[in-house]
């Protein structure tokens, strides 16, 4: 009836107010099985890591925490150090490479940037491993065309800087594509007023492109940290024994070789603490 | 905006070719930094897989051969990749028949829950992923299910879900709902009018999302490594095995093989792949 009354009210009846009361709930039945398999396999273990980061041997503590105090807090920091450099030479080198994409087009350019998007984050982690090593296919290079003396070695690709290195390579390729998007979508007569009062590239990507895309470029920015904070494999395939570790690295040694996994959730609860920092500065910046 | 340019004055040229000597010499080397920069690394990976015997300080691999290629026609690598591929292609069908119903119904249904329903499949992007899928394998364990075929589908579902949901809701967002209401007019019901009209004019799009879904779970590592080893091997867990022995060589030649379904997608496809598809790829 009530369909009814709206088609001769000249009201459109939607197709999905036409299913009938067997067909909707034969649908919602088989929308179930996704909702499942996301609620079992990550929303019931995200809240068991929650609360097994307050329990040991059955009891609720704070011990767990204070191990992850004792013997991982310098990793927090080294791990917000290296998500920080290798955001900060993504974008270093995404913000300008993007900006003079827009102003200057290249097919080519785009295309190799698209590259990293298909390399899968083990693959980046191995290969940045062979090509960054103290010997790696870098330095072979350099020896090759004779730019370095034979006997030196590349110090800093085992460390922070190496891993940023590699994190950044990986992460420039989303964040140039997000850029570019919002680059875009900046309409053309501002830059052509830009060029009118004599700006140059320089000018037109800093006064004008990044001020109307901040928004866009706060969201690629999130969406890096979070994924440099918690980034597993890259770390794994590059790590080596001593020194400070990315956190990830060390949560998966508390669990799989200590088998301390009331330890490690607490190690992820920090993880997710901080990915909410990042996502929560954002949300407010944006609010502003 | 365009009509109001004054006559006889040249529109901007809007990064149409280079103007001068200087700009073809400044683009040539922006392709050729490019170049070295992201191709470089990978280079390496080919040079390995190539070096039979490579000793330091030698510049360049002393031998050269295809013996460590010869080893994905048989034994553990071949093994890798068979199982990875059926995983692949089992969990592409199940992310495939689940999403379709949740996805057609956010697009469609204007429920109060549709918006809290998509944010759950935005979970697993959300959050780190490694101490919930650690968490996971604690559970599967206790069922029965850490080191099986089905344990290890199950958790690429998981992070599959959130692609093929989140794609095919924009793709049947995409698809006009007059074309629908025109169907039921003429008297088709309505599950017959999505079988019948919308799910045909979705195909290219549930087609790019599977491919999507199929090279997540190739490539998937995290969950694969703590619930599916040792005894569920795919090519990137074997890669990580192979690399942890010092085995350079088959470690390459298995990140390059790990490569090749992207760049086949990348080369064949680059022209139809939308911004939005791309950017879950950088996710991968």
């Amino acid at each position: 009836m009530k369909a009814l009354s709206a088609g001769a009210l000249g009201g459109r009846v939607r197709p999905v107010e036409r299913a009938r009361p067997l067909e909707q709930a034969l649908w919602w039945l088989a929308a179930l099985p996704a909702i499942a398999v996301i609620l079992i396999g990550f929303g019931f273990p995200l809240l068991q890591s929650l609360t097994a980061s307050f329990m040991r041997d059955g009891n609720w503590t704070l011990a767990n925490y204070e191990l992850v105090y004792r013997l991982y807090r310098q990793d927090v920091f080294y791990t917000v150090g290296v998500a920080a450099a290798g955001l900060l030479l993504t974008f270093g080198i995404g913000i300008p490479l993007s900006g003079h994409l827009r102003l200057r087009h290249s097919h080519v350019a785009e295309f190799l940037l698209k590259v990293p998007l298909f390399v899968p984050f083990v693959v980046v982690g191995h290969a940045m491993r062979v090509f960054l090593a103290p010997r790696g296919t870098l330095l072979s290079t350099l020896h090759a065309l004779g730019l370095v003396p034979a006997d030196t070695t590349l110090a800093f690709s085992e460390g922070w800087m190496g891993l940023a290195i590699a994190l950044a390579w990986k992460h420039l390729a989303l964040v140039v594509l997000l850029l570019m998007g919002a680059f875009r979508g900046v309409d053309e007569s501002y830059l052509e007023a830009a060029r009118g009062f004599g700006a140059g590239p320089i000018r037109q990507i800093w006064a004008v492109l990044v001020p109307m895309a901040a928004p866009s470029i706060g969201l690629a920015a999130v969406l890096s940290l979070t994924s440099m904070l918690a980034s597993f494999s890259i770390p794994l395939m590059m790590s080596r024994g001593s020194g400070p570790q990315m956190l990830m690295i060390d949560l998966y040694h508390r669990y799989g070789q200590h088998g301390d996994f009331g330890t490690a959730s607490a190690i992820g609860v920090v993880s997710y603490l901080l990915a909410a920092g990042a996502a929560y500065y954002y949300l407010r910046s944006v609010a502003k | 905006m365009e009509g109001r340019r004054a006559p006889g004055s040249k529109p901007q040229a809007r990064g149409r070719g280079p103007r001068g000597l200087g700009a073809i010499i400044g683009r040539t080397a922006l392709v050729a930094i490019l170049l070295a920069v992201i191709v470089g690394p990978l280079l390496g990976l080919v040079l390995w897989s190539v070096a039979e015997r490579w000793y330091w300080p030698a510049v360049f691999p002393q031998q050269i051969g295809t013996k460590y290629w010869a080893r994905i026609t048989q034994g553990d690598l071949l093994g890798a990749l068979t199982r990875g591929v059926s995983i692949a292609l089992v969990t592409t069908a199940a992310a495939l028949v689940t999403s379709v119903p949740i996805a057609y119904g956010a697009a469609r249904a204007r429920l109060p829950l549709g918006p809290v329903v998509l944010m759950l499949f935005l979970l697993p992007q959300a959050f780190p992923q490694l101490p919930v899928f650690a968490s996971a394998a604690v559970l599967f364990y206790r069922w029965n299910l850490a080191g099986t075929f089905l344990g290890v589908v199950l958790i690429h579902l998981v992070g599959g879900l959130v692609y093929s949901v989140w794609t095919m809701t924009a793709v049947f967002r995409a698809i006009g709902e007059e074309i629908e209401e025109a169907a039921i007019n003429l008297g088709a019901s309505f599950t017959r009018t999505f079988f019948r009209i919308t799910l045909p004019l979705a195909l290219p799009g549930v087609v790019a999302s599977s491919i999507l879904v199929f090279i997540y779970s190739l490539d998937e590592f995290t969950g694969t490594l703590l619930v599916g080893a040792p005894y569920v091997t795919t090519l990137p867990v074997y890669m990580y095995t192979a690399s942890l022995g010092y085995e350079l060589q088959i470690a390459s030649v298995t990140a390059l093989v790990l490569m090749i379904p992207g760049v086949v997608l990348l080369v064949a496809m680059e022209r139809f792949l939308r911004a939005e598809y791309l950017a879950f790829f950088g996710r991968l």
